[in-house]
């Protein structure tokens, strides 16, 4: 175990990595919130394996071509555009002959797969790799930290310019198509802001605790009943308090990150259960 | 006469380019009353929605000679209650159209909110969770988010869907009140005939397995012949008290009917 005065005295290790778990804590709790009410979080789920795959795909190639320094920006905008291609397939212009859950398990079953098939074939990377897919979080560049923060603002600023329309297309689609509202648009625009988040924050968290912090934060604030847009910001608390205590107790307690995360994101989601339960 | 708000004129409706019903011959003008009535998945709220715009026409033309307000209730079942929305959250919804992006709702949109929702009797209603409202208050806040964009159309769906017979007349109450012989249109589908008979003053008759799409006045809808074309038998109306009764006749009524004849 670890001392809090160790800690605080190898603040250059971790001031990077935990400032880049709070930023990714409050966008995916904000961001969950749309998740958990649009009933996708399994789309979720499945970009952030696509995500992952961008990434082993980039790495497979920077391995057969020999090219032999990281390429971190490279990676991530691959990794991107997996995601995003993913969020509009499987999120806005889903299409309508198969069920929502066959798409969305076919997407994440096979992505899943091709990880493990491009991971089995990675000589250098295949250790870095693991920690970005179940999330150690303890070497996060300071550019990395600046592009998840250019997301996270980009993410608000949509959020916030266009937040009637997307709460209403996203409440009620028959009746905004029937108001002449350009649903796929909206819809877009919304999976456009999770599929670009996911990357950045998967590279700084890996992709089990984005795809937690998409889910229980916001199943959290849901589940207390404080309102519409309240839930938003108690959403985006839950991840930053999940993210940043998690990212410490590992440290103090020498656990895994990601895994610490994921649990303490779970604990702060039971005042919500129990308060619930109490309500009958 | 009165020019149509909006009409469909030799449409064709129907989903990805494949037409479930032809030829349909509808238009809608300022005070009009028109219910749509046919079975279920018979093809009604497809008509409703084509004339709408929210479906594609196969083909066929739809017209709106000027823009048009419009205020739409769907299917209460259609709209989830897991979000934690107020009634007046859900009703300021119906400003959004209007609003356009970039601007917030203002003072002007929030008061029209709180008239649409005191019009359906509802304004003490504003703050309660719309999840954790009864069937007849969920259908009531709809009704006030369609009120909301002051509409010259506005359009139902179903409105008295799995409600009880006291909610289900309150609701056609409401809808006769709210119509008062005024300027709003009001067009709403239902598949209970019975439900809409004391209120339209327009029939059309949906149902696609049959290929049957038929319009006329109340009177005109209410004679044996048009029923029988829709129900595929005898379907008697009778007046009590001022009001109408539809209901289907057994075969042995339908002798009798017959040998009176």
């Amino acid at each position: 175990m670890t001392s809090l005065h160790e800690f605080v005295g190898a603040r250059e290790i971790w001031e990077v990595p935990l400032a880049a778990s709070v930023v990714a804590g409050a966008l995916l709790g904000f961001l969950g919130v749309y998740v958990v009410l649009r009933r996708t979080v399994f789309v979720s789920a499945a970009l952030t394996q696509l995500s992952t795959l961008g990434l082993v795909a980039t790495l497979l190639v920077e391995e057969r071509v020999h090219i032999e320094t990281e390429h971190a920006i490279e990676q991530l905008a691959v990794a991107m555009v997996f995601s995003v291609v993913g969020a509009l397939l499987l999120g806005a212009f889903r299409a309508r002959r198969l069920p929502a859950e066959a798409s969305v398990g076919a997407a994440w079953v096979v992505a899943s797969a091709l990880v493990v098939l491009g991971s089995s074939r990675l000589v250098h990377a295949a250790h870095d790799l693991g920690g970005m897919v179940f999330g150690n979080a303890v070497a996060v560049a300071a550019g990395e930290l600046a592009m998840l923060a250019v997301v996270a603002a980009l993410c608000t600023a949509v959020h916030t310019a266009f937040a009637k329309e997307l709460a209403f297309t996203s409440f009620d689609p028959e009746t905004a198509r029937a108001l002449g509202m350009r649903v796929p648009l909206w819809d877009a625009v919304l999976f456009l802001t999770v599929g670009v988040a996911i990357p950045p924050a998967a590279r700084a968290l890996g992709a089990l605790p984005v795809f937690a912090f998409l889910t229980l934060p916001a199943a959290g604030a849901l589940l207390l009943r404080v309102g519409f847009r309240p839930a938003f910001a108690l959403a985006a608390a839950f991840g930053v308090l999940a993210a940043s205590g998690g990212y410490v107790l590992s440290w103090l307690w020498e656990l895994p990150t990601g895994a610490t995360m994921v649990a303490l994101a779970a604990v702060l989601a039971i005042p919500g259960v129990l308060w619930r339960l109490a309500r009958g | 006469m009165t020019a149509p708000l909006i009409a469909l004129e030799g449409a064709a409706v129907g989903y990805g380019g494949r037409a479930i019903l032809d030829g349909v011959n509808l238009s809608v003008g300022p005070g009009d009353f028109l219910a749509v009535v046919g079975p279920n998945g018979g093809g009604k709220t497809t008509v409703l929605l084509t004339l709408l715009g929210a479906i594609p026409l196969v083909g066929g033309r739809l017209l709106r000679p000027r823009p048009l307000r419009i205020g739409y209730v769907p299917q209460r079942e259609h709209v989830d209650t897991i979000w934690p929305l107020t009634a007046a959250e859900v009703a300021l919804m119906g400003r959004v159209p209007g609003i356009g992006p970039w601007r917030r709702p203002g003072a002007v949109d929030h008061e029209e909110v709180r008239k649409a929702m005191a019009r359906v009797g509802i304004e003490e209603l504003a703050d309660q969770a719309y999840g954790e409202l009864s069937g007849g208050q969920r259908q009531r806040t709809l009704i006030a988010r369609a009120l909301a964009a002051n509409p010259e159309l506005l359009a139902l769906d179903e409105p008295t869907n799995g409600m009880d017979p006291a909610a289900e007349l309150a609701t056609m109450d409401l809808l006769r009140e709210l119509h008062g012989g005024g300027t709003l249109a009001i067009m709403m589908v239902s598949h209970r005939l019975e439900n809409v008979a004391n209120y339209a003053r327009t029939l059309a008759f949906v149902d696609k397995g049959q290929a049957l799409f038929r319009m006329g006045s109340l009177d005109e809808m209410l004679r044996p012949e048009a029923l029988g074309a829709l129900y595929g038998r005898a379907v008697a109306v009778r007046e009590e008290n001022g009001r109408r009764f539809v209901y289907p006749t057994s075969a042995e009524e339908q002798r009798r009917e017959e040998g009176r004849r």
